[in-house]
Protein backbone atom coordinates (compact mmCIF):
# COMPACT_ATOMS: atom_id res chain seq x y z
CA UNK A 1 0.00 0.00 0.00
CA UNK A 2 0.95 3.58 -0.91
CA UNK A 3 0.54 5.84 2.27
CA UNK A 4 0.66 10.27 1.40
CA UNK A 5 0.90 12.01 5.00
CA UNK A 6 -0.12 8.22 6.58
CA UNK A 7 -3.40 8.35 4.47
CA UNK A 8 -4.03 4.81 3.43
CA UNK A 9 -5.12 4.45 -0.96
CA UNK A 10 -7.13 1.83 -0.02
CA UNK A 11 -9.49 4.07 1.29
CA UNK A 12 -9.70 6.76 -1.03
CA UNK A 13 -12.09 5.16 -3.27
CA UNK A 14 -15.85 5.86 -1.41
CA UNK A 15 -17.19 2.70 -1.38
CA UNK A 16 -14.31 1.58 0.27
CA UNK A 17 -14.38 4.01 3.06
CA UNK A 18 -18.25 2.95 3.08
CA UNK A 19 -17.74 -0.80 3.56
CA UNK A 20 -14.52 0.01 6.27
CA UNK A 21 -16.89 2.52 8.10
CA UNK A 22 -20.03 -0.03 8.36
CA UNK A 23 -17.95 -2.62 8.98
CA UNK A 24 -16.03 -0.96 11.59
CA UNK A 25 -19.03 0.11 13.08
CA UNK A 26 -20.76 -3.22 13.32
CA UNK A 27 -17.97 -5.75 13.16
CA UNK A 28 -19.74 -7.71 10.23
CA UNK A 29 -22.00 -7.25 7.43
CA UNK A 30 -23.28 -9.27 4.66
CA UNK A 31 -23.28 -8.20 0.92
CA UNK A 32 -27.14 -7.29 1.14
CA UNK A 33 -26.90 -5.24 3.88
CA UNK A 34 -23.26 -2.96 2.20
CA UNK A 35 -25.18 -3.20 -1.05
CA UNK A 36 -28.39 -1.25 0.31
CA UNK A 37 -26.46 1.05 2.42
CA UNK A 38 -23.92 2.25 -0.06
CA UNK A 39 -26.47 2.52 -2.63
CA UNK A 40 -23.98 0.76 -5.39
CA UNK A 41 -24.34 -2.28 -7.99
CA UNK A 42 -23.47 -6.19 -7.48
CA UNK A 43 -20.43 -5.63 -9.34
CA UNK A 44 -19.18 -2.24 -8.03
CA UNK A 45 -18.94 -3.44 -4.63
CA UNK A 46 -17.91 -7.12 -5.21
CA UNK A 47 -14.95 -5.74 -7.02
CA UNK A 48 -13.91 -3.39 -3.71
CA UNK A 49 -14.72 -5.99 -1.02
CA UNK A 50 -12.22 -7.85 -3.28
CA UNK A 51 -9.71 -5.33 -3.05
CA UNK A 52 -9.82 -4.98 0.28
CA UNK A 53 -9.91 -8.71 1.07
CA UNK A 54 -6.67 -9.25 -0.83
CA UNK A 55 -5.55 -6.20 1.47
CA UNK A 56 -5.83 -8.30 4.29
CA UNK A 57 -8.45 -5.22 6.12
CA UNK A 58 -11.70 -7.41 5.56
CA UNK A 59 -12.41 -11.08 5.36
CA UNK A 60 -14.99 -12.71 3.50
CA UNK A 61 -16.86 -15.91 4.68
CA UNK A 62 -19.56 -17.64 2.45
CA UNK A 63 -22.40 -19.72 3.76
CA UNK A 64 -25.70 -20.85 3.00
CA UNK A 65 -28.95 -19.47 4.70
CA UNK A 66 -31.28 -22.17 3.91
CA UNK A 67 -30.86 -22.50 0.18
CA UNK A 68 -30.04 -18.61 -0.23
CA UNK A 69 -26.16 -18.03 -0.18
CA UNK A 70 -25.45 -15.46 1.89
CA UNK A 71 -21.46 -13.72 1.95
CA UNK A 72 -20.83 -11.88 5.23
CA UNK A 73 -17.93 -9.77 6.08
CA UNK A 74 -15.97 -8.63 9.03
CA UNK A 75 -13.13 -6.62 9.32
CA UNK A 76 -9.54 -8.04 10.33
CA UNK A 77 -7.14 -6.34 13.04
CA UNK A 78 -5.07 -5.10 10.23
CA UNK A 79 -7.70 -3.56 8.45
CA UNK A 80 -8.97 -1.99 12.13
CA UNK A 81 -5.67 -0.66 12.71
CA UNK A 82 -5.29 1.00 8.67
CA UNK A 83 -8.73 2.32 9.09
CA UNK A 84 -7.82 3.95 12.81
CA UNK A 85 -4.54 5.23 11.06
CA UNK A 86 -6.39 6.61 8.30
CA UNK A 87 -9.09 8.10 10.42
CA UNK A 88 -6.02 9.62 12.32
CA UNK A 89 -4.06 11.32 9.04
CA UNK A 90 -7.62 13.09 8.45
CA UNK A 91 -7.72 14.27 11.38
CA UNK A 92 -4.27 15.34 11.29
CA UNK A 93 -4.87 17.36 8.17
CA UNK A 94 -7.65 19.21 9.27
CA UNK A 95 -5.27 19.89 12.05
CA UNK A 96 -2.64 21.40 9.81
CA UNK A 97 -4.94 23.34 7.60
CA UNK A 98 -6.52 25.52 9.96
CA UNK B 1 -6.21 17.41 0.11
CA UNK B 2 -8.44 20.30 0.66
CA UNK B 3 -9.79 21.02 4.06
CA UNK B 4 -13.35 20.90 2.91
CA UNK B 5 -12.95 17.20 1.04
CA UNK B 6 -11.12 16.36 4.64
CA UNK B 7 -14.28 17.74 6.73
CA UNK B 8 -16.77 16.04 3.82
CA UNK B 9 -14.73 12.17 4.40
CA UNK B 10 -15.25 12.66 7.47
CA UNK B 11 -18.63 13.49 8.29
CA UNK B 12 -19.09 10.50 5.39
CA UNK B 13 -17.94 8.11 7.68
CA UNK B 14 -19.66 9.21 11.06
CA UNK B 15 -23.21 9.09 8.78
CA UNK B 16 -22.14 5.49 6.98
CA UNK B 17 -20.99 4.68 10.82
CA UNK B 18 -24.41 5.62 12.28
CA UNK B 19 -26.75 4.68 9.51
CA UNK B 20 -25.37 1.09 8.80
CA UNK B 21 -25.29 0.80 13.11
CA UNK B 22 -28.90 2.26 14.46
CA UNK B 23 -32.67 1.14 12.91
CA UNK B 24 -33.12 4.59 11.53
CA UNK B 25 -36.38 3.54 9.13
CA UNK B 26 -38.53 4.57 12.29
CA UNK B 27 -40.59 7.52 10.72
CA UNK B 28 -41.70 10.32 13.05
CA UNK B 29 -45.00 10.98 11.89
CA UNK B 30 -45.80 7.27 12.76
CA UNK B 31 -45.03 8.53 16.31
CA UNK B 32 -47.19 11.39 16.12
CA UNK B 33 -50.21 9.37 14.48
CA UNK B 34 -49.12 6.62 16.86
CA UNK B 35 -50.01 9.32 19.69
CA UNK B 36 -53.21 10.26 17.85
CA UNK B 37 -54.65 6.76 17.54
CA UNK B 38 -54.14 6.87 21.27
CA UNK B 39 -55.89 9.79 21.86
CA UNK B 40 -58.95 8.79 20.27
CA UNK B 41 -58.76 5.53 22.32
CA UNK B 42 -58.54 7.13 25.52
CA UNK B 43 -62.02 8.64 24.57
CA UNK B 44 -63.50 5.98 23.56
CA UNK B 45 -62.25 3.81 26.71
CA UNK B 46 -63.49 6.59 29.20
CA UNK B 47 -67.09 5.88 27.49
CA UNK B 48 -66.69 2.23 27.92
CA UNK B 49 -65.84 2.30 31.16
CA UNK B 50 -68.65 5.23 32.16
CA UNK B 51 -66.48 8.30 32.52
CA UNK B 52 -67.91 11.64 32.08
CA UNK B 53 -65.98 13.22 29.84
CA UNK B 54 -66.48 17.04 29.28
CA UNK B 55 -68.15 18.08 25.79
CA UNK B 56 -68.92 14.15 25.28
CA UNK B 57 -72.65 13.56 26.18
CA UNK B 58 -73.44 10.12 27.01
CA UNK B 59 -76.70 8.75 27.71
CA UNK B 60 -76.91 5.27 27.24
CA UNK B 61 -77.02 3.19 30.08
CA UNK B 62 -73.83 1.17 30.95
CA UNK B 63 -73.01 -2.66 29.90
CA UNK B 64 -72.53 -5.10 32.75
CA UNK B 65 -68.79 -4.68 34.03
CA UNK B 66 -67.16 -8.10 32.47
CA UNK B 67 -68.46 -6.93 28.94
CA UNK B 68 -67.19 -3.40 29.45
CA UNK B 69 -63.56 -4.91 30.26
CA UNK B 70 -63.63 -7.23 27.62
CA UNK B 71 -64.47 -4.70 25.06
CA UNK B 72 -61.64 -2.55 26.95
CA UNK B 73 -58.97 -5.37 26.35
CA UNK B 74 -59.98 -6.18 22.84
CA UNK B 75 -60.11 -2.00 21.96
CA UNK B 76 -56.53 -2.25 23.99
CA UNK B 77 -55.13 -5.00 21.48
CA UNK B 78 -56.80 -3.58 18.24
CA UNK B 79 -55.13 -0.33 18.95
CA UNK B 80 -51.71 -2.17 19.50
CA UNK B 81 -51.67 -4.40 16.35
CA UNK B 82 -53.04 -0.89 14.45
CA UNK B 83 -50.31 1.22 16.02
CA UNK B 84 -47.99 -1.63 15.16
CA UNK B 85 -48.75 -2.24 11.59
CA UNK B 86 -48.19 1.86 11.45
CA UNK B 87 -44.96 1.90 12.72
CA UNK B 88 -43.96 -1.15 10.41
CA UNK B 89 -45.31 0.03 6.91
CA UNK B 90 -44.12 3.41 7.46
CA UNK B 91 -40.60 2.40 8.41
CA UNK B 92 -40.41 -0.04 5.72
CA UNK B 93 -41.72 3.20 3.23
CA UNK B 94 -39.55 5.08 4.87
CA UNK B 95 -36.34 2.55 4.26
CA UNK B 96 -37.19 2.71 0.69
CA UNK B 97 -37.17 5.86 0.40
CA UNK B 98 -33.85 6.58 2.06
CA UNK B 99 -31.93 3.60 1.02
CA UNK B 100 -32.26 2.11 4.64
CA UNK B 101 -31.39 -1.48 5.45
CA UNK B 102 -34.93 -2.93 6.55
CA UNK B 103 -34.84 -6.63 6.88
CA UNK B 104 -35.55 -9.44 9.26
CA UNK B 105 -31.45 -9.18 10.17
CA UNK B 106 -29.25 -10.14 13.49
CA UNK B 107 -29.93 -6.16 14.27
CA UNK B 108 -33.16 -6.06 13.69
CA UNK B 109 -33.94 -9.10 15.71
CA UNK B 110 -31.93 -8.33 18.63
CA UNK B 111 -33.76 -4.92 18.33
CA UNK B 112 -36.69 -6.60 18.41
CA UNK B 113 -35.88 -8.80 21.09
CA UNK B 114 -34.99 -6.34 24.10
CA UNK B 115 -38.34 -4.08 22.60
CA UNK B 116 -40.47 -7.19 23.46
CA UNK B 117 -39.37 -8.45 26.40
CA UNK B 118 -40.38 -5.95 28.69
CA UNK B 119 -43.93 -5.35 26.34
CA UNK B 120 -44.68 -8.81 27.03
CA UNK B 121 -43.71 -9.02 30.82
CA UNK B 122 -45.98 -5.98 31.00
CA UNK B 123 -48.69 -6.70 29.06
CA UNK B 124 -49.38 -10.21 30.49
CA UNK B 125 -48.57 -8.60 34.19
CA UNK B 126 -51.40 -6.00 33.57
CA UNK B 127 -53.77 -8.26 32.14
CA UNK B 128 -53.73 -10.82 34.61
CA UNK B 129 -54.32 -7.78 37.16
CA UNK B 130 -57.24 -7.19 34.98
CA UNK B 131 -58.93 -10.59 34.95
CA UNK B 132 -58.11 -10.43 38.68
CA UNK B 133 -59.85 -7.02 39.37
CA UNK B 134 -56.76 -4.97 40.12
CA UNK B 135 -57.48 -2.07 37.22
CA UNK B 136 -55.53 0.77 39.69
CA UNK B 137 -52.24 0.24 38.44
CA UNK B 138 -52.87 -1.03 35.01
CA UNK B 139 -52.15 2.05 32.88
CA UNK B 140 -49.04 2.30 35.45
CA UNK B 141 -47.68 -1.01 34.29
CA UNK B 142 -48.37 -0.01 30.40
CA UNK B 143 -46.61 2.77 30.76
CA UNK B 144 -43.72 1.72 32.97
CA UNK B 145 -42.94 -1.10 31.09
CA UNK B 146 -43.64 0.60 27.61
CA UNK B 147 -41.46 3.03 28.96
CA UNK B 148 -38.54 0.26 30.04
CA UNK B 149 -39.02 -1.40 26.31
CA UNK B 150 -38.11 1.79 25.01
CA UNK B 151 -34.94 2.49 27.01
CA UNK B 152 -34.03 -1.33 26.26
CA UNK B 153 -33.96 -0.63 22.03
CA UNK B 154 -31.76 3.07 22.63
CA UNK B 155 -28.73 0.92 21.93
CA UNK B 156 -30.44 -0.23 18.01
CA UNK B 157 -31.76 3.37 17.27
CA UNK B 158 -31.39 7.12 17.58
CA UNK B 159 -30.30 7.29 21.04
CA UNK B 160 -33.19 10.01 22.20
CA UNK B 161 -35.59 7.17 21.89
CA UNK B 162 -34.46 6.58 25.36
CA UNK B 163 -36.14 10.11 26.04
CA UNK B 164 -39.50 9.06 25.49
CA UNK B 165 -38.63 5.90 27.58
CA UNK B 166 -37.62 8.01 30.59
CA UNK B 167 -40.92 10.38 30.06
CA UNK B 168 -43.40 7.17 29.59
CA UNK B 169 -41.47 5.64 32.92
CA UNK B 170 -41.95 9.26 35.10
CA UNK B 171 -45.86 9.20 33.87
CA UNK B 172 -46.14 5.47 35.09
CA UNK B 173 -44.05 6.20 38.43
CA UNK B 174 -46.24 9.39 38.90
CA UNK B 175 -49.60 7.44 38.24
CA UNK B 176 -49.01 4.84 40.88
CA UNK B 177 -49.61 7.13 43.54
CA UNK B 178 -52.66 9.24 42.03
CA UNK B 179 -55.47 7.54 42.37
CA UNK B 180 -58.48 7.21 39.77
CA UNK B 181 -56.37 9.37 37.57
CA UNK B 182 -55.58 6.27 35.36
CA UNK B 183 -56.73 6.99 32.06
CA UNK B 184 -55.40 10.60 31.89
CA UNK B 185 -51.94 9.21 32.53
CA UNK B 186 -52.45 6.89 29.98
CA UNK B 187 -53.81 9.49 27.46
CA UNK B 188 -51.00 11.88 28.20
CA UNK B 189 -48.22 9.19 28.14
CA UNK B 190 -49.32 7.24 24.76
CA UNK B 191 -51.20 10.35 23.54
CA UNK B 192 -49.65 13.43 24.08
CA UNK B 193 -46.03 12.23 24.62
CA UNK B 194 -45.88 9.97 21.79
CA UNK B 195 -47.11 13.30 19.56
CA UNK B 196 -44.39 15.43 20.99
CA UNK B 197 -42.10 13.04 20.92
CA UNK B 198 -42.86 12.55 17.38
CA UNK B 199 -42.48 16.02 16.29
CA UNK B 200 -38.80 16.28 18.44
CA UNK B 201 -37.94 13.62 16.60
CA UNK B 202 -39.15 14.90 13.15
CA UNK B 203 -37.06 18.25 14.03
CA UNK B 204 -33.90 16.47 14.95
CA UNK B 205 -33.58 13.71 12.31
CA UNK B 206 -35.82 14.07 9.44
CA UNK B 207 -35.86 17.51 8.48
CA UNK B 208 -31.88 18.11 7.96
CA UNK B 209 -31.53 14.77 5.47
CA UNK B 210 -34.50 16.50 2.62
Amino acid sequence: MTFIDGLNKAFENKVRLGVMSILMANGAADFTTLKTLLEVTDGNLASHTRYLEEAGYIRCEKKFIGRKPNTLFSVTEAGRAAFTQHLQALENLLQLNK
Amino acid sequence: MERKEIEKTLTDIKEMMSKSSQFQAISGWSIVIVGLYACVAAVIAAGIIGLEIPFLHRDMGLAPLGIRITTAIVAALVLLVISSATVTIMAYAKAKRHHLPFGFDSRMRKMMFSFMIPMVAGGLLSLAMILQGHYGLTSSIMLIFYGLALVECQHYTYPAMRFLGYGEILLGLIDCFVVHQALLFWFLGFGVLHILFGILYIMLYEKKSR
